[in-house]
C-alpha cells in the first residue's frame, strides 16, 4: 500500500513537470463539495446559474430568478453567490444585485432568508438556497423584514403593495426610492 | 476491536482456493497455497455523508484512506456522518450543536 502511494506521488510529480512545472491546483474540500452540488443542480426553468469568471472559479457565481407567479411575475432578479473554502460548514454569502422593492431584501441587496443565516446546516446545498430565494418572490413575508416600509405596506394594504411592486419593476419611484426597470 | 462492533462494521469474508487444493490427495500434509479476500462496508442507512456528500465507504475530503482512519459516527438521533465532518460542524457551533439532518440536539451515540 505504501509503495503504491509512492508510485502515485512520482506519477503526479512527472505530470506536473510535463505541465511546465506549474503544480496542478488541488481542489479544497469546499470546492469538491460545491462541484457535487453544481453537477446535481435540479433547477426550475425560472432559475438559471452562470459563472462570470469561467468554470475555473466555481466559488463565485450568479443566479438569475424569473418568477412566473405572484407579485413579482415577469421580473428578472440577479443574485451573486460567494462560497467560502469551508463550505458547507458556512452558508454561501448571497446578495441581490437587482434593486428590488421587497420586505425581505433591503435596498443594498442584503437578503433575509433563514437558511442563509441561523438555520443553515451543512446538509443543505446550492439547490435548496435557490429554491429558498425563489420562495421569497412567491411568498414575501412581512414578519421578518429588512425593508420595513415594504413589509408594513404588504401587511396593511396588499393591493397597494402589488401596485408598488409593479411600479418598481417597470422602473420608477416608490416613495423616495428610484428602482430601475427589471422586466 | 470493541469499537468495530459498536460502529457496526460488517466484515464479510470470502476464502477462495486455487485449483491446486482440488488437484487430488497426492500429499495431504503439504500446505496448499490459498488466497483470502475480504470486503467491508459501513452499515449505515445512507450511501453518502450528508455533510461532504462523499460515499460512506470512501472517506471525508480531508482523508486519504477509508475505514478506521476515517470512521463513521452515529448521533442519538441515529443519523450518521463521517466523524471528521460532524466534528468540524459541532466545533463550529457556539452553543448546543444540532444534527444537520433533523435539527435535533446532537449527542454522540454511546
Amino acid at each position: 500500500m505504501i509503495r503504491l502511494f509512492k508510485v502515485k506521488e512520482q506519477q503526479r510529480e512527472q505530470a506536473e513537470n510535463a505541465n511546465g512545472g506549474i503544480p496542478v491546483k488541488k481542489q479544497s474540500a469546499g470546492e469538491l463539495r460545491l462541484h457535487k452540488d453544481i453537477s446535481e443542480l435540479n433547477l426550475p426553468k425560472s432559475c438559471a446559474i452562470t459563472f462570470p469568471n469561467g468554470k475555473d472559479d466555481l466559488m463565485s457565481f450568479e443566479v438569475t430568478i424569473k418568477p412566473d407567479e405572484g407579485y413579482y411575475a415577469g421580473g428578472t432578479f440577479l443574485f451573486s453567490f460567494q462560497v467560502s473554502p469551508i463550505y458547507p460548514h458556512e452558508a454561501p454569502k448571497v446578495k441581490c444585485k437587482t434593486k428590488v422593492y421587497h420586505p425581505n431584501i433591503d435596498l443594498e441587496g442584503n437578503v433575509c432568508l433563514n437558511i442563509l443565516r441561523e438555520d443553515w446546516k451543512p446538509v443543505l446545498n446550492i439547490n435548496t438556497i435557490i429554491y429558498g430565494l425563489y420562495h421569497l418572490f412567491t411568498e414575501p413575508n412581512y414578519e421578518d423584514p429588512l425593508n420595513h416600509e415594504a413589509a408594513a405596506v404588504l401587511r396593511d394594504n396588499p393591493k397597494m403593495f402589488e401596485t408598488n411592486v409593479r411600479r418598481a419593476m417597470t422602473g420608477g419611484y416608490v416613495g423616495q426610492t428610484y428602482f430601475t426597470r427589471c422586466m | 476491536m470493541k469499537n468495530l462492533g459498536v460502529l457496526c462494521l460488517d466484515f464479510i469474508s470470502y476464502f477462495t482456493c486455487c485449483s491446486e487444493c482440488f488437484a487430488g490427495d497426492k500429499n495431504e500434509s503439504e500446505a496448499s497455497p490459498w488466497h483470502a479476500v475480504a470486503s467491508w462496508t459501513w452499515d449505515a442507512k445512507d450511501e453518502t455523508c450528508g455533510i461532504c456528500r462523499m460515499a460512506f465507504d470512501g472517506c471525508c475530503p480531508d482523508c486519504k484512506l477509508p475505514g478506521d482512519d476515517c470512521p463513521l459516527i452515529w448521533g442519538q438521533c441515529n443519523h450518521a456522518f463521517h466523524l471528521h465532518c460532524i466534528l468540524k460542524w459541532v466545533n463550529s457551533q457556539t452553543s448546543q450543536a444540532h444534527c444537520p439532518m433533523c435539527r435535533g440536539e446532537w449527542h454522540f451515540k454511546d
